[in-house]
């Protein structure tokens, strides 16, 4: 049987060879060479025809979505986050707890047992291997701080139907995101006109690979819940839940 | 190989637990990963499924990368490796219907399906490779990597990558001529 030398003709065909002298006379000379060689090329050609593969936005943001939730969802080894990190968020809980333990003392806030639910204090943002945290009243922001937007009807009801965790995870989240991301797509002119301002919501939404989104509302909770959707308001009306401080997909829809 | 530095750093700050960090790998080889494995396995959903794996070997073993690759190199490595387990889990279980293509929920998918795909003769014939010639095709021919890259990503010499690259492409020729003839 015929060998011929495979490395010279395969590098001549993806044009590999600094001098291409040896492998031209070789298959000038040799019939199977110049069939091989032919064949080299040809499907050189055509597979380096083939566009490149891209994963769509909501696809990147569901596997974001999805390998956190795994993660959170099994025992950690070690910790997730940095330790003062973790003091950080244990120290804003009970500086809340604290908060607003006073407030209620005082009798501020008397008439607004209509519109508390229950929800927890910050804690851990990372989940798994989170210390159960300490149950606090939930009140509802109201809207005399001079900056209500007409958006703060979702905020009141999204704040009224919500239940949350320490954990970030939208296991633990009974906020209505289909109905908020109906709503959002409802406002598509938002699209055009918001305008990421906020340095942190900018930096969050380049991490979680949302560098082409905006924000289009944004919900106080214990947490802060940006509606993020894709600037050109040709794309897809899809729209994603980033909660903050923990930067993380909690819903795409 | 040399070893990028700001990558190394990032994988010495997943193991500290940094999540930045390990959004910042995933950021920058999300794509090519999920790339070879749809080359691999020719499914897009099963391809996303094989994704999400190999990131979450890739967090999980951050501990264990030696430094003696470039971490890209490491983490296709890992792709390819969930990749065969993918193709083994599926032999093992032939009667089980395979996913859909695409989600249907997600029209940019089948847009990009569509931007991505081969020619379908190509892509046949591509299937019909033996899984050695065809990783080897995949990952030199489609995604343009160099012979040393590949040869470290599959774990054979690189005269092996060379001799798989070249029979893989011949029999790829085969194929997409007996399709032509028929």
């Amino acid at each position: 049987m015929h060998e011929h030398p495979l490395d010279l003709i395969a590098a001549l065909a993806d044009g590999s060879l600094s001098d291409e002298a040896e492998a031209r006379a070789l298959i000038e000379s040799c019939q199977v060479c110049r069939d091989d060689y032919m064949a080299q090329t040809e499907v050189i050609a055509w597979l380096a025809a083939a566009p490149a593969v891209e994963m769509t936005d909501l696809e990147k943001a569901t596997l974001h979505r999805d390998l956190w939730t795994e993660l959170r969802n099994q025992p950690a080894k070690r910790s997730a986050t940095p330790w003062w990190q973790r003091l950080s968020y244990i120290a804003a809980g009970l500086f809340v707890t604290v908060g607003l333990v006073g407030v209620l003392n005082s009798g501020l806030l008397g008439g607004g047992a209509d519109s508390a639910g229950t929800t927890t204090a910050v804690g851990d943002m990372e989940g798994s291997d989170a210390a159960p945290s300490e149950a606090v009243p939930f009140v509802a922001q109201g809207s005399d701080d001079g900056e209500s937007q007409p958006e703060m009807t979702t905020e009141t009801t999204a704040a009224a139907t919500a239940t949350t965790s320490a954990a970030a995870g939208e296991e633990s989240l009974a906020l209505p995101f289909e109905e908020l991301a109906d709503e959002a797509r409802a406002r598509q002119n938002d699209r055009v006109a918001s305008e990421s301002t906020d340095a942190d919501f900018e930096a969050c939404l380049t991490r979680v690979g949302l560098d082409d989104h905006v924000v289009v509302d944004e919900i106080d909770l214990d947490q802060t819940y940006l509606l993020v959707m894709r600037k050109d308001p040709e794309a897809e009306p899809v729209v994603t839940f980033v909660v903050l401080p923990a930067c993380e997909v909690v819903y795409v829809g | 190989m040399t070893v990028p530095g700001n990558e190394a750093e990032l994988l010495t700050r997943v193991v500290s637990g940094d999540r930045e960090a390990f959004d910042a790998v995933m950021r920058n080889h999300q794509n090519r990963v999920f790339s070879v494995c749809l080359r691999i396995l020719g499914d897009r959903e099963r391809a996303l499924d094989a994704t999400q794996d190999t990131f979450l070997t890739v967090f999980r073993k951050a501990g264990q990368f030696q430094g003696r690759s470039a971490v890209g190199t490491w983490i296709y490595r890992i792709a390819v490796n969930t990749c065969y387990d993918q193709l083994r889990r599926a032999q093992r279980r032939p009667s089980q219907s395979l996913p859909d293509h695409l989600d249907p929920s997600d029209p940019a998918a089948e847009e990009a399906m569509e931007s991505a795909a081969l020619r379908p003769e190509i892509e046949v014939a591509l299937a019909q490779l033996p899984q050695d010639f065809r990783n080897a095709v995949v990952l030199s021919d489609l995604e343009g990597m160099s012979l040393p890259e590949v040869a470290e990503i599959l774990g054979v010499p690189i005269g092996t990558v060379k001799s798989r690259v070249f029979r893989g492409r011949r029999l790829l020729a085969k194929h997409l001529r007996n399709q032509i003839d028929q």
